[in-house]
């Protein structure tokens, strides 16, 4: 195999792969950093996001792309309502009682898929599509696109938690939450809007595995796994450090067949997760641990 | 001389257990006012609860004509007193600007004078407004914390052990800094383990010993007590 | 007729009671004693049930086997390799929060499901495991049904009464203690972690022997035979309406669920086939919003924990 056939072979898809895990990894590094719980309802919520922007796309008939702001808004909202009916009353009691619900939460949100969008694998565009080169490297429309919208989501958001007054608040809180408190951040704004950030982020993530695979409504909860792996490999609370964990995550998966057979793909993110808590449980970029 | 901050025979504790057995205190306007006492004596207990993290069960405390006792933290950060807790009171991963700009979280309009006013009296802090309060040593994260608490332009600051753990040319930087902030028109409200240094320094200190007051007076009076002497032999 | 029917399927019903009881009952050291998240129930009781049948069936070409040991070896190599699964995860996770620990058991479940699906020379992949020979199995069908369902409740009686002891041992109060007062447990360090990862690999151990009771009664298996999800959800609930810490609770939570969850069954099955697939999804909705409105409105459970006099687990 020359050089260029490894990238085009494995490396491209494993950064495709990656940053769809690290759209999702932040989601969870965020819910783990400022409200500090594993959310475990996570990867159900993309599948729904994924599933609401298809019926977006059948409602216009128009490109997929136009599902993905309208399934973004619908989750956020959903996200919030979940919050608010599932999870807020858990409030002052230990934090695995809200994992507890979380994982309550992923099997009725993938019932409610599977009731309304039934079982069967989809897609959101048939046909094959062929790659076109760029400087030897094969990349298909759709996966530039995929990292092109990638990009968009850690720049837009980076800004927002750096530049604006709530996006410090968020990051004060999950810094400090005590200190947050005493200097006036009101921890239910805080919370509210961390869960409308995630539950965007969440459709983000099922609309582009959606995109570069196919939807099902199980396609979430085996995102699960890697999206973990991603946010503790890269340091809980670091949204940066997600986005890194989320890429080494996914070139790792597709580097795993050439020593792995194929159906173990999904147990590298088991391995990388078990081994990062072993040596280092802080994280690549130090982050925290609960 | 009316009292900024009046404690009166305060009584309370955490749980259902009363650490607080009355306690009385009172803080001038631009007056330092310092807390000794051994360890267990309940020093730490009294200022949480003029910041209401305390069950208060007997006694009242009036600020600046209001009685406060029994409210919630956040209404008294917006009455005008502030908290500097002893540990983690910063903003480890955010930077010493955005620890100040979090202090002034709840202000809203022009901060320029705030930005000056803190700057000012910490200088070494503004070369280095853009590094993170974590990277930063024990004394320059501590003037961090009084200058996040000063964000918010309080008449009262409560400072909870700020020379714990620090060299002792912090310890006097921290202390002229302190009297740079009372001249500055703010009263502070301090507790101490170095008690020789913190009463030497202070405009007035009060001892406590088991929940209640034992000894008050002037810095210079506490120390020339025999008694008070004997209680910090070596401190 | 129609009451040796019923009469059938009131010992069919009892013996999977009894095996999720068994299961509820392992949780109950894993949570109800020791406050740890375990996701992955399904995942040890498959490796209970996969080691049992190993050992105890006969011979098929291609496949790692054909041992025909006594059952009651296989019940003893189910309870080993459920706790040697655990061990390595308990040692990794119990180190952190539980959150760790339920995601890891996720993973840990998930590679079990892997494993069974695509492993043939172990587990006959699809084909799964046949010929498992089945305890009074000789008999004719009611009294063979009869004799199990007595050694499923000994089972249950036996796992039971061993953790009742437990339970009033200086060992199950120091673990309450651990539990209910995570400040005392950091202090106490390195000897939690050794007793937190007792009461990982003990719970794990039990749910592997309930996976062999259930492999034996049923004398096959196959990688469809467990839903890990719902499975280990279904275990979850048991326990937390019965009653978290109380291993009585453990036991009732397991009768009113399976019964709950058996009838529903027979109520979907009977609807048209057009709505039957959406009626069993909606069943799944309502376990999850079942443990939800428990968990809000009575989190002790219908038989609360004895000693403890506070609301949260």
């Amino acid at each position: 195999m020359t050089f260029i056939d490894f990238i085009n072979f494995h490396i491209v898809p494993g950064v495709v792969l990656g940053s769809i895990y690290a759209v999702g990894a932040i989601g969870i590094t965020m819910v783990f950093g400022i409200l500090r719980f594993a959310h475990l309802a996570h990867g159900d919520l993309a599948t729904m996001g994924a599933f609401i922007a298809l019926s977006t796309m059948g409602l216009f008939g128009a490109s997929p792309w136009v599902g993905l702001p309208v399934a973004m808004i619908f989750a956020a909202a959903i996200a919030v309502g979940i919050d608010k009916t599932f999870y807020d009353y858990l409030r002052d009691r230990p934090k695995i009682l809200t994992v507890m619900a979380s994982l309550g939460v992923a099997l009725m949100l993938r019932s409610v898929v599977q009731v309304v969008w039934g079982v069967d694998s989809t897609t959101y565009q048939r046909g094959i599509v062929r790659p076109d080169e760029y400087f030897g490297i094969l990349l298909r429309d759709r996966e530039l696109y995929t990292l092109l919208a990638v990009a968009t989501i850690v720049i837009g958001l980076e800004a927002f938690l750096r530049k604006s007054k709530w996006g410090k608040a968020m990051r004060a809180m999950s810094d400090n939450p005590d200190l947050a408190r005493l200097s006036g951040v009101d921890n239910r704004h805080v919370t509210m809007l961390t869960w409308a950030i995630v539950g965007a982020l969440c459709a983000a993530a099922g609309f582009l595995l959606g995109l570069n695979n196919e939807l099902n409504s199980m396609m979430g909860w085996h995102l699960l796994l890697p999206m973990f792996a991603a946010a503790i490999l890269g340091g809980v609370g670091r949204v940066e450090g997600a986005l890194l964990g989320g890429l080494i995550v996914g070139i790792a998966e597709e580097l795993s067949v050439l020593i792995l057979p194929g159906q173990y793909k999904a147990a590298t993110a088991f391995v990388i997760l078990l081994l990062i808590l072993l040596v280092r449980p802080r994280g690549l970029l130090n982050g925290k641990v609960l | 001389m009316s009292a900024l901050l009046s404690m009166q025979a305060v009584r309370g504790g955490y749980g259902d257990a009363d650490i607080l057995q009355g306690v009385s205190i009172t803080v001038a306007p631009r007056e330092i006012v310092v807390i000794v006492g051994p360890n267990g004596a309940g020093k730490s207990t009294a200022m949480k609860a003029v910041f209401g993290l305390l069950h208060v069960r007997g006694g009242q405390i009036l600020f600046d004509g209001d009685d406060i006792t029994g409210w919630a933290p956040n209404r008294i950060v917006k009455r005008g007193v502030c908290y500097v807790p002893q540990v983690d009171n910063v903003f480890r991963e955010m930077t010493v600007h955005e620890n100040f700009e979090m202090g002034a979280f709840l202000r809203k309009g022009d901060l320029d004078a705030a930005y000056d006013r803190v700057y000012g009296l910490f200088p070494d802090l503004r070369a280095k407004r853009k590094a993170l309060a974590g990277d930063l040593s024990g004394g320059q994260r501590q003037m961090v914390a009084m200058g996040r608490a000063l964000m918010l332009d309080p008449k009262l600051l409560l400072l909870d052990e700020p020379t714990a753990g620090l060299s002792p040319k912090y310890m006097e930087q921290i202390f002229t800094i302190t009297r740079d902030v009372r001249d500055s028109g703010v009263s502070i409200m301090l507790v101490e383990q170095h008690a020789k240094q913190a009463l030497a320094f202070c405009d007035r200190g009060y001892v406590l010993a088991t929940g209640a007051n034992r000894h008050e007076g002037t810095g210079a009076a506490l120390l020339a007590d025999r008694e008070v002497a004997q209680m910090f032999l070596g401190g | 007729m129609e009451l040796i029917g019923l009469a059938n399927y009131a010992i069919f019903m009892g013996i999977l009671i009894g095996i999720y009881a068994l299961l509820a009952l392992g949780l109950n050291i894993q949570w109800g004693l020791t406050g740890l998240f375990n996701a992955g129930i399904a995942g040890f009781f498959a490796v209970g049930a996969y080691a049992s049948a190993i050992i105890t069936s006969p011979h098929v070409a291609g496949r790692v086997g054909g041992f025909e040991l006594p059952i009651v070896v296989g019940w003893m190599g189910a309870i080993v390799f459920a706790g040697l699964i655990a061990w390595p995860i308990g040692k990794v996770c119990l180190r952190f929060r539980s959150d760790y620990l339920a995601i890891a058991t996720i993973g840990v479940a998930e590679i079990i499901r892997l494993v069974i699906k695509s492993e043939d020379w172990l587990t006959g992949s699809s084909r799964g495991i046949t010929g498992i020979p089945r305890p009074f199995g000789e008999l004719d069908y009611v009294a063979s049904q009869l004799a199990y369902l007595g050694l499923v409740i000994a089972a249950v009686a036996v796992v039971y009464f061993l953790l009742e002891r437990q339970l009033k041992s200086p060992w199950g109060r120091m673990m309450r203690a651990i539990r209910d007062n995570e400040a005392a447990a950091a202090a106490m360090g390195k000897q939690i972690e050794a007793r937190r990862l007792q009461a990982f690999i003990f719970g794990a151990a039990v749910m592997g022997l309930a996976g062999a009771l259930f492999v034996h009664f049923n004398r096959s298996i196959t990688p469809e035979a467990i839903d890990p999800m719902i499975a280990t959800f279904l275990i979850w609930i048991m326990l937390i309406l019965g009653g978290s810490g109380n291993n009585r609770g453990a036991i009732l939570g397991a009768i009113v669920i399976w019964l709950l969850w058996s009838v529903s069954e027979m109520i979907t099955d009977r609807l048209p086939t057009d709505v039957a697939l959406q009626a069993k999804y909606i069943r799944i909705f309502v376990v999850g919003l079942a443990l939800q409105l428990v968990l809000r409105f009575r989190p002790e459970g219908i038989l609360p924990e004895e000693q403890a006099r506070q609301t949260a687990r």
